[in-house]
């Protein structure tokens, strides 16, 4: 069952406004459904690190709310929610390429083409400039600036690294920018590739997807 | 003095890099690194530094065990200068740059003025002191590299192909300077590089690796003598040596081995 | 004579905030040949190439004067992506050339823009990844593919547009010999099976000596030599400047041809030099 970006673009933006219409039941439920969805498309390390690092930081919003006085009922579900809410665009990413997730944006979401296609830039670079930053941190050590120490420390040590990539990217993107107009990027990109047609599974989720948002209507009459 | 022995190295869980090397080089050589891509130079020269561990063997810098130690623990008797430049351009000015090590080791301001100025002077960057890294040439680049390791006054510096991507004139110049620190100051300098001529006109020992293995480690005279299994290596004599090598002349480069030349009896001119 | 592909005249440029970096250059590439440009860092070798597709002076704007060709029309009022649909770059950096994700993607870039059907998209695809040594990969992802094989997949992305003239700036200077000499080999054999001109900025011209045609040695912004390998050679041995940038074998040839006025043959390789070298000369002192 094959469903297009656009039908998951618009069940993602769905369930962000769902969290907020719908019992934390009903929430909590979502969130199962959408953690074993994940879990199903792609189970590598990268997955559970990512689904890792999101408890943790929801772990840490918890207690920030109620460090700042909510009571805890109310922290819990902010912390659900924020939870679901990135957890289905963890899923989105997962189950789809960015490819096509810009293609929709411009296609059906009239985003212009230039934004679009710096999701696809920043995924093809981002692995160059984690290299290159693996290289500075290599020549700053040489210079003498010691690693050791807690994780504050090394964080502090990425920071000094910031600089040099920045300036990197800054004279990459000239050189992409002249690469772009050679190979004659414009708004032709995205309308002449293929265009993602609407399938009968489209329909049936989007379907779904309509009936489930109504429920602020019909559950008045149940 | 850096020492080698029996090494081992393999990344993860991959396939060896290095197998069994030893090796010592010291206190003022001038030695090149050589060996076809993917041979294990750049890996052995990182594990001279302490940017990677062996999986066996040691390592020894100065007759002591680098196992334990990091790079930065290194940087006062090592230098290594890596072959991007702008991926090791840390500041804004060229004085910040080259001060960038001197102020890691807690240097009072007054001896950091001292070293960068003798880094500065001896690469033949002193008037470029305020400039902005960025806009020097790519050979300038290279100096500044070279000047920033310099400023911590290791003995010995370890360069990763410093004059790739370089015209002749620029080639010549960083040789030049690297001569002089080499000569005047005892500097030891390990090159890692694919320049055959460079290696054949600069340096005096050579280190040739071929999968892995440490297949020649002696003068370099004798490597490029037209004699060795160069190509067997993966390498490729310089034109020159093997000119020189056929007409039983000796040159160090075109015009030298041309006034070595006579036309024979009977060529019609 | 042959028609010339890219036509320089009286051109004169110099960046917005800087120096003028080409001082009136007039020169020719002829159809068919295959050009080196050879010359010191910072001759202009870079604007000069950036030149033959309009992105000096039009794209980067600064002053200019005079004019240059392209297959018979002015790069004036053209489009930057309509001269390289006919003028294929290749700049140095060609990391940062490369905009796609995938293989295949990469290389229907440039024909998805100028509005190609789907089903020749997909032809061409093939035939270039195939051209370049890299069949079947087009959904290879960029960090799947080793440093040598993304830039065949650039050279990829460029021929299959079917440009006439191809243009390379520095594309080996990162590489180790054994990958320039099968980049240029690979290159040579595209040159011939397609009938393309090309021009290479190289400042190893050991690499070129087997192919190349002709030369333009460039120095401080001006054309100091041009014409055929063997004529751009002498003109630039006379320069003692531009002596070393040369070929050792060259550099041998003219000292010697110089010194005891006897031609030699124009030598493309080390056998054909050591042969006739052993027939004239003997070594040793005197």
């Amino acid at each position: 069952m094959k469903i297009t970006a656009f039908t998951q673009l618009i069940t993602v933006l769905a369930v962000t406004a769902w969290v907020f219409l719908l019992p934390v039941s009903a929430v909590a439920t979502i969130l199962v459904l959408e953690l074993a969805l994940l879990l199903y498309i792609k189970h590598d390390r990268l997955t559970m690190a990512a689904i890792g690092a999101l408890t943790v930081f929801t772990g840490m919003m918890i207690l920030l709310q109620l460090l700042f006085g909510s009571p805890l009922k109310v922290s819990l579900a902010g912390g659900l929610r924020m939870f679901v809410m990135t957890t289905a665009f963890l899923c989105l990413l997962a189950a789809t390429k960015i490819q096509d997730i810009a293609q929709a944006l411009v296609e059906k979401f009239h985003l212009p083409c230039e934004y679009a296609f710096m999701l696809t830039t920043a995924l093809r670079f981002v692995p160059d400039f984690l290299t290159d930053s693996a290289t500075t941190l290599d020549a700053q050590s040489c210079r003498g600036y010691s690693n050791r120490g807690n994780i504050f420390k090394r964080l502090y040590a990425y920071l000094a690294v910031v600089k040099p990539l920045v300036m990197r990217a800054v004279a990459k993107s000239d050189t992409l920018a002249l690469s772009m107009e050679l190979k004659g990027f414009g708004a032709n990109t995205y309308q002449n590739m293929c265009p993602q047609k609407l399938g009968v599974a489209d329909y049936m989720v989007l379907l779904i997807v309509i009936v489930l948002s109504a429920y602020p209507l019909w559950s008045k009459y149940l | 003095m850096i020492e080698a022995k029996a090494v081992n190295f393999a990344y993860h869980r991959g396939e060896p890099v290095l197998n069994d090397i030893s090796c010592k080089i010291e206190d003022g050589e001038f030695v090149a690194l050589l060996g076809h891509n993917g041979s294990g130079k750049t890996t052995l020269s990182r594990l001279f530094m302490a940017l990677l561990h062996p999986r066996s063997g040691d390592v020894f810098v100065d007759g002591n065990n680098i196992a334990d130690l990091e790079p930065a623990d290194l940087a006062h008797q090592v230098g290594y200068v890596f072959q991007n430049p702008d991926l090791q351009i840390l500041e804004d000015t060229v004085f910040e740059e080259v001060a960038y090590g001197p102020r890691c080791k807690n240097k009072s301001e007054t001896k950091v003025k001292e070293q960068v100025g003798s880094a500065l002077a001896a690469m033949g960057l002193a008037e470029l002191y305020e400039a902005y890294p960025r806009t020097l040439s790519f050979g300038q680049k290279r100096r500044l590299g070279v000047a920033a390791a310099l400023a911590l006054n290791p003995q010995t510096l370890i360069l990763d192909e410093i004059t790739n991507g370089q015209d002749e004139q620029e080639k010549n110049n960083m040789m030049a300077y690297l001569e002089k620190l080499n000569q005047e100051k005892g500097i030891t300098i390990i090159l890692i590089t694919h320049d055959m001529n460079i290696a054949r006109q600069y340096t005096n020992r050579a280190l040739v690796l071929h999968n892995g293995d440490l297949v020649f480690d002696g003068a370099t005279a004798t490597l490029y003598d037209g004699k060795s299994e160069l190509n067997e290596w993966g390498l490729t004599q310089p034109i020159v040596a093997t000119l020189s090598a056929t007409f039983g002349v000796e040159a160090q480069n075109a015009e030298e081995f041309c006034e070595k030349l006579h036309l024979k009896e009977g060529v019609v001119q | 004579m042959s028609e010339a592909v890219i036509k320089f005249e009286k051109f004169y440029y110099g960046y917005i905030n800087g120096n003028v970096v080409l001082h009136d250059v007039n020169l020719q590439i002829s159809k068919g040949s295959f050009t080196v440009i050879s010359g010191p860092s910072g001759a202009g070798k870079t604007t000069l190439c950036k030149s033959m597709v309009g992105i000096i002076p039009y794209y980067y704007g600064g002053r200019y004067a005079g004019d240059v060709e392209v297959l018979g029309e002015t790069t004036k009022g053209k489009r930057v992506s309509d001269l390289s649909m006919r003028v294929g770059l290749m700049l140095d950096d060609y990391e940062s050339q490369l905009v796609s994700l995938t293989a295949g993607e990469e290389v229907a870039f440039g024909l998805l823009n100028h509005g190609f059907a789907p089903e020749e998209v997909a032809t061409r695809i093939k035939q270039a990844l195939a051209d370049v040594g890299l069949p079947g990969r087009e959904n290879y992802q960029l960090d799947e593919l080793s440093g040598g094989q993304r830039q065949r997949l650039l050279l990829a992305s460029v021929l299959a547009v079917h440009p006439e003239v191809l243009v390379l700036d520095e594309p080996v200077s990162a590489m180790d010999p054994d990958g320039a000499h099968a980049l240029y080999k690979l290159l040579y054999k595209i040159y011939q099976e397609y009938h393309m001109t090309v021009i290479v900025v190289e400042h190893n011209i050991n690499f070129l000596l087997p192919y190349a045609t002709n030369m333009i040695v460039m120095n401080k912004g001006k054309v100091a030599a041009q014409g055929t390998f063997e004529e751009a050679a002498a003109i630039a041995y006379e320069m003692p400047e531009l002596r070393q940038n040369l070929p050792e074998l060259w550099q041998v040839k003219l000292a010697l041809e110089n010194r005891f006025g006897i031609a030699l043959g124009a030598w493309r390789n080390e056998e054909d030099a050591l042969k006739e070298l052993q027939e004239k000369f003997v070594g040793g002192g005197l």
